[in-house]
């Protein structure tokens, strides 16, 4: 599970999360909501690791270790998953052949054997038609030529591989249609079981349809203002956030 | 010197005509070396030499090539391709003992008495005064010769060594050529390369330069592409204290092409210097270039590229790219892409840029579980990519690959 506690995190030295504390115990699916520049992005590039998201106070802990300390392929050989906001595109860099050295390598990390050449094949294919990618897909580039859409699908499908622990899902609804959404919640509730927990960072309510939430968090001015039930978020949908930045 | 031909000289000019008086030499050669003493070594102070100075770097050096014969060579890291392999060891050319394979000529030749563009350059007319016996293969009109030709240039000792070969696609022939430069010495070589790719001929070459670090190294290839020819090479180099890959290659005839990707990786102390001279002479012709450059600790990176396009060469279609990755501080990338055109209906375009690696796709890989070492050498390769899927033989794609990861993980 993930176990954040009192986290400060200055960007460029502007504080932007100010004293955050969530918990979600595994099993659980929480969101998040918050209106613009309130941090969640932030939250999730310092609990991933990025360089630059450095927490000057307060800890993050993954299943029982405080991860701040880790580089961030530690972090993801311990289980973390982030699906970007915005997927990077990566010429030259082949995506079958990523992904399969990604995933051996997280293996390798953990002790375990890797997958064979067969094996990864036949997983990626079956996965990426689950995620709506054909084969032709999988063997461009990485994402390069890809629509936003595309993009959110191939973040699904590392998703869907790499089988993480704890996947922090940053605007992974920004920019898709409806069949796309449905699809982003088939990945998560095919995935989502007694071990494995979801942090889902969203503006809006309508993904919340699709992956039923067991708590819905507002983040506000850095810190998480309120805490609820999955009406919470519709609740949000009505009244806007604004009360959450005035009182923030 | 009363009859001295040089004025001022250094003491490494000095001691090259004192080895150029000794000489018995043909009446080319003189003026050769007299245009050497009027043009001088190239230094910084020259437009096309001011990052690669060859003065400075050779002023106090001594000519005299104390190398020791090398009796036993290594076997190339292409042998598996079988190919027709020759050698040019320190100046000194041997022929493959076999059969002549059908389709080719080939032998010890009179040296050339000029190539393209030799009047304003030093290092080629230096070359074609002191060169006494040249490398000369032919492929024989219509010939399709698939085994590679593979020519190594092994440089032992710590003096001057030149070398020429001469080259003739004849029409609608087809041929491979991989040039390697080895050996881990102290001296200087310089190589031409005199070259003719027939009307229909296609010829592939492959250069790849791996040295000690200690080497200073000039090659100059001097190409002349005739109709519907197609010249396509991709030179590969991990540079040296002063390396300078040159090529010339002018458009005789209508509707020719050809493709010079480059690539240099650079570490320590090492330059690489890629210059290329591309003149479309006449219409409808096409060329592609393409480099890419990785530097870092004190490496430098040098890419100088121009076309020409003649006013007669109407409908020429030229684009010329060159990326350069800086890894460290103070490793340097000097690029100089120019175009100059005179006709009036052609598409030609460059581009050129400078960078470090993408901070935002090292972090995507290592949050996807790669380390942060093989994130950069993911980045670094695919960097590459364009250049490698040019190179047609996988055989030596897979060596150059090999070569990539060696330099990534020696870093």
């Amino acid at each position: 599970m993930l176990k954040i506690d009192n986290l400060h995190v200055a960007v460029g030295g502007n504080e932007i999360i100010k004293g955050l504390t969530l918990k979600v115990p595994k099993g659980e699916v929480h969101a998040i909501m918050g209106p613009n520049g309130s941090g969640k992005s932030t939250l999730s590039y310092t609990v991933a690791g990025r360089d630059g998201y450095d927490a000057s106070e307060g800890s993050v802990m993954l299943n029982g270790e405080n991860i701040l300390e880790m580089d961030p392929d530690e972090r993801a050989a311990k289980g973390l998953f982030l699906s970007f906001q915005h997927p990077m595109e990566i010429p030259g860099v082949q995506t079958m052949n990523f992904i399969r050295t990604a995933l051996n390598a997280q293996r390798k990390a953990r002790g375990e054997d890797e997958m064979s050449a067969a094996e990864f094949l036949k997983t990626v294919r079956e996965k990426a038609r689950h995620v709506g990618l054909d084969d032709a897909k999988i063997k461009r580039q990485f994402n390069v030529g890809f629509s936003g859409g595309e993009k959110k699908r191939m973040e699904m499908l590392q998703m869907a591989m790499f089988e993480p622990r704890f996947a922090i899902m940053d605007e992974t609804d920004s920019g898709l249609d409806i069949d796309a959404l449905k699809m982003v919640g088939e990945v998560v509730n095919t995935l989502r079981g007694p071990e494995r927990g979801f942090l889902v960072i969203t503006h809006y309510q309508r993904l919340l349809d699709y992956i039923r939430p067991d708590k819905v968090h507002v983040l506000a001015g850095g810190q998480i203002v309120k805490s609820g039930g999955p009406d919470l978020a519709l609740e949000l949908e009505k009244s806007g956030y604004e009360q959450f930045i005035k009182a923030a | 010197m009363s009859n001295a031909l040089l004025y001022n000289p250094t003491s490494m000019e000095a001691g090259l005509e004192a080895v150029f008086k000794t000489r018995t030499v043909t009446d080319a050669q003189q003026a050769a070396f007299a245009r050497f003493a009027k043009l001088r070594m190239p230094n910084r102070r020259l437009e096309g030499w001011k990052w690669s100075d060859f003065n400075g770097a050779l002023r106090d050096f001594s000519p005299i090539n104390d190398a020791p014969a090398a009796d036993t060579v290594a076997s190339s890291e292409f042998a598996s391709l079988n190919p027709l392999e020759f050698r040019i060891v320190d100046g000194r050319i041997e022929l493959p003992v076999e059969e002549i394979p059908e389709g080719m000529r080939y032998g010890v030749i009179e040296p050339v008495a000029t190539i393209l563009e030799l009047e304003s350059h030093a290092i080629a007319s230096l070359n074609v005064a002191m060169t006494r016996k040249a490398l000369g293969i032919e492929v024989v009109e219509g010939a399709v010769i698939e085994r590679p030709i593979l020519i190594r240039h092994i440089n032992t000792g710590a003096g001057f060594s030149f070398a020429q070969s001469m080259m003739r696609i004849s029409p609608n022939a087809k041929a491979q050529l991989i040039e390697t430069y080895e050996g881990n010495c102290a001296g200087f070589y310089s190589h031409l390369f005199h070259m003719v790719v027939r009307d229909g001929a296609e010829f592939n070459r492959t250069v790849v330069q791996e040295t000690g670090p200690d080497n200073t190294l000039h090659a100059l290839c001097a190409a002349k592409v005739n109709e519907t020819a197609h010249f396509e090479q991709t030179s590969f180099s991990t540079g040296s204290r002063l390396a300078r890959h040159e090529t010339i290659a002018h458009f005789w005839s209508p509707s020719s092409s050809a493709t010079i990707n480059s690539a240099a990786l650079l570490c320590g102390e090492r330059h690489n210097d890629f210059t290329t001279h591309v003149v479309h002479k006449e219409r409808d012709c096409e060329t592609r270039q393409l480099h890419k450059g990785v530097a870092r600790d004190r490496g430098r990176n040098v890419f100088q590229g121009k076309f020409e396009v003649e006013r007669i060469a109407q409908k020429t279609d030229a684009k010329m790219t060159a990326n350069a990755l800086l890894l460290s501080e103070g490793a340097q990338a000097n690029h100089k892409p120019e175009l100059e055109i005179y006709a009036d209906d052609v598409e030609c375009a460059h581009g050129s840029t400078v960078g470090s690696l993408d901070e935002d796709a090292l972090f995507y890989l290592r949050q996807r579980g790669l380390d942060e070492k093989s994130a950069r050498a993911m980045l670094i390769e695919a960097f590459f990519g364009d250049v490698m899927s040019g190179v047609k033989n996988d055989v030596v794609r897979d060596c150059i690959h090999q070569k990539i990861k060696t330099w990534m993980e020696t870093s």
